[in-house]
Order: structure tokens, then sequence, then C-alpha cells
């Protein structure tokens, strides 16, 4: 019963909110939070149940049914999204007064939608299902993203959902080929019969589902509308498409390519497709001049990143791969988020501006934000880089150990670019005001930041275990339809 | 004269070669036109044309409709329901996805007056 609650609970909220929005002026937002508080609270306790894999049957039994699964590894990130969810929805909650959404019920469908999405990406067993939430994360995204109809805000709103659009038709060419071929829609049954396939049938599902997915996991020749989408939509928004949509979307693509698609040459290609992903992101990342645009090109390379470490395929890595998704989520949303407190006088910050701003707490909270991004020791963004060396060198795939040290080097040189905006001496006409709600939740994500790095193993351990359940196809597959 | 035409091979082959040359209409379209109604429209052909594919190739001319009733018990002489049921729910879907774009491209074409996606360039860098 419980890990349907995820889905069900944010898709019936979404549903009730033309009722619950009768109840009054706060009803709304009051409801939601806690409505989340209670899903990160459920989730906890799985966590500490420590129970091992459960299956959840809609209706009937496997082959035919619908299941999700809730391993170790779909724990995390359902216990991620609903944390980062939480955070920011009470973040709005303190803002709000000063500057709500237009048509608040509407928005906070939206969230509830894409929180819902997200945890169904993750959990869901049935390909089709997969395809389902895949659009639904999509729609809402394409929405918050337009939602303030402005004429940039509309733009990025049309790119982001043209490209959803031609995604989604290669997504559902796969499915009809793989339902076609293998007569089922069951991760578990096609990752049984996959192999028996020919070549042929293998290498086209094999790349429609990498272009299918490919725009959403933002991988190199794919990715050219991400900038854009990040430049037009508000930064609270991008908070959640960083944090949240693109690690759903890189999770479910690891977790179909463990259990089915073809090893070997794929995964090389696919390991240096991130490798030159990162690569590009941040030398386009280098001249850059809009904060939004910057840290939405640092993103893509974080990304890519995390792309390597999933496309290594062993557990050290994906443990890696784990550490980093943890760092890069909490760190991109405390950037974002400090972005759109500095943001209420005015939309699209040039980088120039920071020289201005009278924040002390905002520029210490970036700071962390960005020393964890980089990789400084100490801090959760340098175990998970540490680990994904190591390992990398283990493996003894030294060309792309050099391209992910160049790629740190380069992130590295704007990073620090901004740092000295930020330390610049002079006179700061700006003063900036942020509420003490709104500095708990910052200082908790940095908190969460250092802890988190300086006793990495509080966590290793789950994280192994999350590495080792998604990576090992036939305990799925006999958990799913039997030995 | 066309009785040949009849046979599931056939079928099979005529389905198979038409949807594929309709999708690669609608990605010659979303390559080749700017403007964003006529985009919009190239997505939709491509997506009908893996619609009519995945019928076309699972619907089966010798089996009945997948209905139990008194005189139909026999599973085996049935169509697999599966792929309409999928496909509905896509047709579903795509339309929203087409409804919610050609919506935000009015917006868009309210406020700029541009219809054309090479256009389409407020952000500056």
């Amino acid at each position: 019963m419980s890990s349907t609650l995820f889905i069900a609970l944010p898709l019936l909220f979404g549903f009730a909110t033309p009722l619950l929005s009768r109840l009054g002026k706060n009803a709304l937002a009051y409801t939601s939070v806690l409505m989340q508080l209670s899903l990160l609270g459920l989730a906890l306790s799985l966590l500490l149940a420590h129970s091992s894999t459960t299956v959840e049957l809609i209706s009937i039994a496997a082959p035919l049914g619908i299941s999700f699964v809730l391993s170790t590894a779909s724990l995390l990130m359902v216990l991620l999204f609903t944390l980062l969810m939480t955070l920011f929805s009470l973040y709005y909650l303190f803002q709000r007064r000063a500057n709500a959404y237009a048509n608040e019920s509407k928005f906070f469908t939206l969230l509830n939608m894409l929180l819902a999405a997200s945890i169904g990406l993750v959990l869901s067993s049935d390909i089709f299902n997969i395809y389902v939430f895949f659009e639904i994360a999509g729609i809402s995204a394409y929405i918050l993203s337009a939602y303030s109809k402005t004429a940039l805000a509309l733009e990025s709103g049309l790119k982001y959902l043209l490209t959803g659009a031609v995604a989604s038709i290669f997504l559902l060419f796969a499915i009809v080929l793989i339902y076609l071929h293998v007569g089922s829609l069951n991760l578990a049954v096609i990752a049984e019969q996959f192999q028996l396939l020919p070549y042929n049938v293998k290498l086209l599902i094999s790349l429609l589902l990498l272009i299918g997915f490919g725009f959403k996991v933002e991988v190199f020749p794919l990715n050219f509308w991400v900038t854009d989408v990040y430049q037009g939509s508000t930064s609270l928004v991008n908070a959640l498409f960083s944090g949240i949509v693109v690690k759903a979307y890189l999770f479910v693509f690891f977790h179909i390519l463990y259990l089915f698609l073809p090893q070997g040459e794929f995964t090389l290609f696919l390991l240096y497709l991130g490798g030159v992903s990162m690569l590009v992101a941040e030398v386009a990342g280098l001249r850059q001049t809009n904060l939004k645009r910057l840290f939405a090109y640092s993103s893509l390379g974080q990304v890519a990143l995390i792309f390597v470490a999933f496309a290594m395929q062993n557990i050290q890595a994906v443990q890696a791969a784990f550490f980093i998704v943890i760092a890069h989520s909490l760190a991109k949303f405390m950037l974002f988020l400090a972005l759109a407190s500095l943001e209420k006088t005015e939309q699209n910050m040039h980088i120039d501006r920071l020289k201005q701003i009278d924040s002390p707490f905002l520029m210490v909270m970036m700071f962390l934000a960005m020393l964890s991004l980089l990789g400084i020791p100490l801090f959760v963004g340098f175990v998970g880089k540490f680990l994904l060396l190591k390992s990398l060198a283990v493996e003894g795939m030294l060309t792309l150990l050099v391209m992910v040290v160049v790629a740190s080097f380069i992130e590295a040189i704007y990073y620090f670019k901004l740092m000295g905006y930020m330390l610049h001496k002079g006179t700061r006409s700006e003063k900036v005001e942020v509420s003490l709600g709104e500095k708990m939740i910052f200082v908790s994500l940095g908190l969460s930041l250092l802890l988190l790095g300086v006793f990495p193993m509080s966590i290793a351990g789950f994280l192994q275990n999350a590495a080792e359940v998604l990576l090992d196809q036939t305990a799925y597959i006999t958990l799913l339809v039997g030995g | 004269m066309f009785e040949f035409l009849n046979q599931p091979e056939v079928i099979k082959t005529i389905v198979t070669l038409g949807a594929m040359s309709l999708f690669f209409v609608g990605l010659f379209g979303l390559l080749t036109r700017k403007h964003i109604v006529k985009v919009f429209i190239s997505i939709a052909i491509m997506e009908s044309a893996i619609f009519l594919l995945f019928i076309g190739l699972s619907f089966n001319r010798e089996k009945v409709a997948p209905i139990i009733d008194a005189t139909q018990t026999q599973v085996a002489t049935m169509n697999d329901p599966i792929p309409q049921a999928m496909i509905l729910t896509a047709i579903v879907i795509g339309m929203a996805v087409l409804a919610l774009g050609v919506s935000f491209a009015i917006e868009y074409y309210k406020l700029t007056g541009k219809t054309e996606i090479d256009t389409m360039n407020e952000m500056r860098f």
C-alpha cells in the first residue's frame, strides 16, 4: 500500500485543488506542504524500517498487471524528491506574501503533478507506464516553464514542448517495437527476452530509446534547448528542473539500460558521449554573462558527469553517481533558490550585479553551494567526484579521467570568477532582505552539504546497497516474474 | 484480381511501408518547415505514423474483437486488445500536448507577432 501513496496522494491533491481552494486563501498552500511533509515522513519511515525490495501490485500479478517496485535505489530517489519538493514548498510559503504566483491553485496542481510523475518514473516497472509518467512530468514542466506568460517564458515553454514532443515520439516508437517483438510491456519480461532478439532489432530499439531519453537526460547533441528553457523560466522553477526532473529521467534511463540494453560497445559509446557532453557544456559555460544561463551550463556539465558515472556500470561508479546526484541536487537547489531571492527586484541577472548586491547571508550560502559543486574537500561534491575518479582509474579509463579533470578545471574557472565578483570590494547599493524562514531552508541545505561531506560514511553503505540493487538484473527479474 | 492483397504478409508490408513513409514525411517537415503551426502538424504526422504502424501490425483479419460473451469464449481467436488500449492513451496524450503547444504559440503570437521558429530569439547571449 505504501509505495502507491507516493503517486496517488499528489495526483489526488492535483485533482482536489478546485475544492481545496474554496476553503480559504491559504488552505491550498498549507495542505500542499502538509501532504508533502507526510510523504517525506512516509519515505523516512520506510528508510528506517530497512526492508528489502517490495513489489506493489496495482491489480493482477506481474506479467499482466502493473506494479511499482520500491527497492533501496528507488527509495533513495523518492526520498530525495520528496525532501526537495517539501523544502521548495516551504520556501515558496515563506516568500509567498511578497511575490506569489498568479493563479496559485494551478501552480500547486502543477507542482504536485510533477512530484507524482517524477516518483512514478522511478517506481514503475512497466514501460508504457513509464511513457505516461514521462509525458505527465513533461506537460507539467512545459506549463511551469511558460507560467508567467511573458514573451521570454512562452518562448522557453514552446522550445521545451517541441523537444519534449519529439522525444516522446521516439520513445513511443521504441515501446511499439518492443511490444511487437517481445509481446509484453513488463520490464522484467522484456529483460528476459531482449537478448534473444536479432541484432538489428536490438540496435534500432536502443537507438530509439537513446534519442527519446537523450533529449530529457540532456546529453550532448540533444541538449541545445536546455539553456534557453532555464533562461526563460523563473529561478524558482529551475530549481525543480535541475533538482528533480532531470534526476528522475536519468535514473529511469539507466534503470532500463541495466535491465536490457546491449552492453559492451554501446556502453563505451555512452561513456564517451557523456564525456564529450561534459566538455562542451563547460567550455560553452565560460563565456556566459547571464547568471541563469551560466548555472544551466553548469547543470549540463554536472548531469553529464552523473551520466558518465552511471554508464560505467559497476558498483563503485554507480555509488559515486548517487553521491553526485545528491550533491548536485542540493547545491543547485540552493543556487537557484538564492537566485530567486535575489531576483525579487529584477529578472535575468547579469553576473556584474553580484558586485552590487548587499546580502552577506546569501553570498555565504551561494559560496558553499559553489564549493560543493566544484568538488572541494569537506563537501559532499568532493566525495562523489573522488569516488568517480577512483573507479575510472581502477578501470584504466585514462582518457575519460582526463576529460573529467579538464571539465572540472574549466568549471572552476567560471565559478572562481563568480566568487571573485561576490567578494568584490566596493560600495554595495542593493540591499536584499531574506526572511528568517528562507534563511532556515538555506542553512539546512548548506548544513546537509557539509555534514554529508564530512561524514560520507553515514550514507555510503546505503548508497552502495542502492547501487547493487540497481545493477542486479537477475534479482529484479526473479522478483517480478519468478525464477 | 486483387485477392493477393488479403494475405497477411502483403498487408503487413503495405502497413510498414506506408507508416514508415508517413513517419519520414513528418520528420522532413519537422526539419525543414519554419512556421510553428507547420512544425506542430509535422509532429502530429509522425505520431500518427507510429499509431498506424502499431495497430496495423498487431491487428489480425482472421481474429475477432476481444469481447467475451455467450458466443465468444475462445481467447486464442481474439485480437490482442493491449495495442489498441495503448494507442488510445497515446492519442489522448499527443492531442493534449499539441493543444498546449498551439495555445503557447497563440499567446506568443499575440505578444510578439512572430510565427517563424528561427525568429524566436528573445534570449540574448
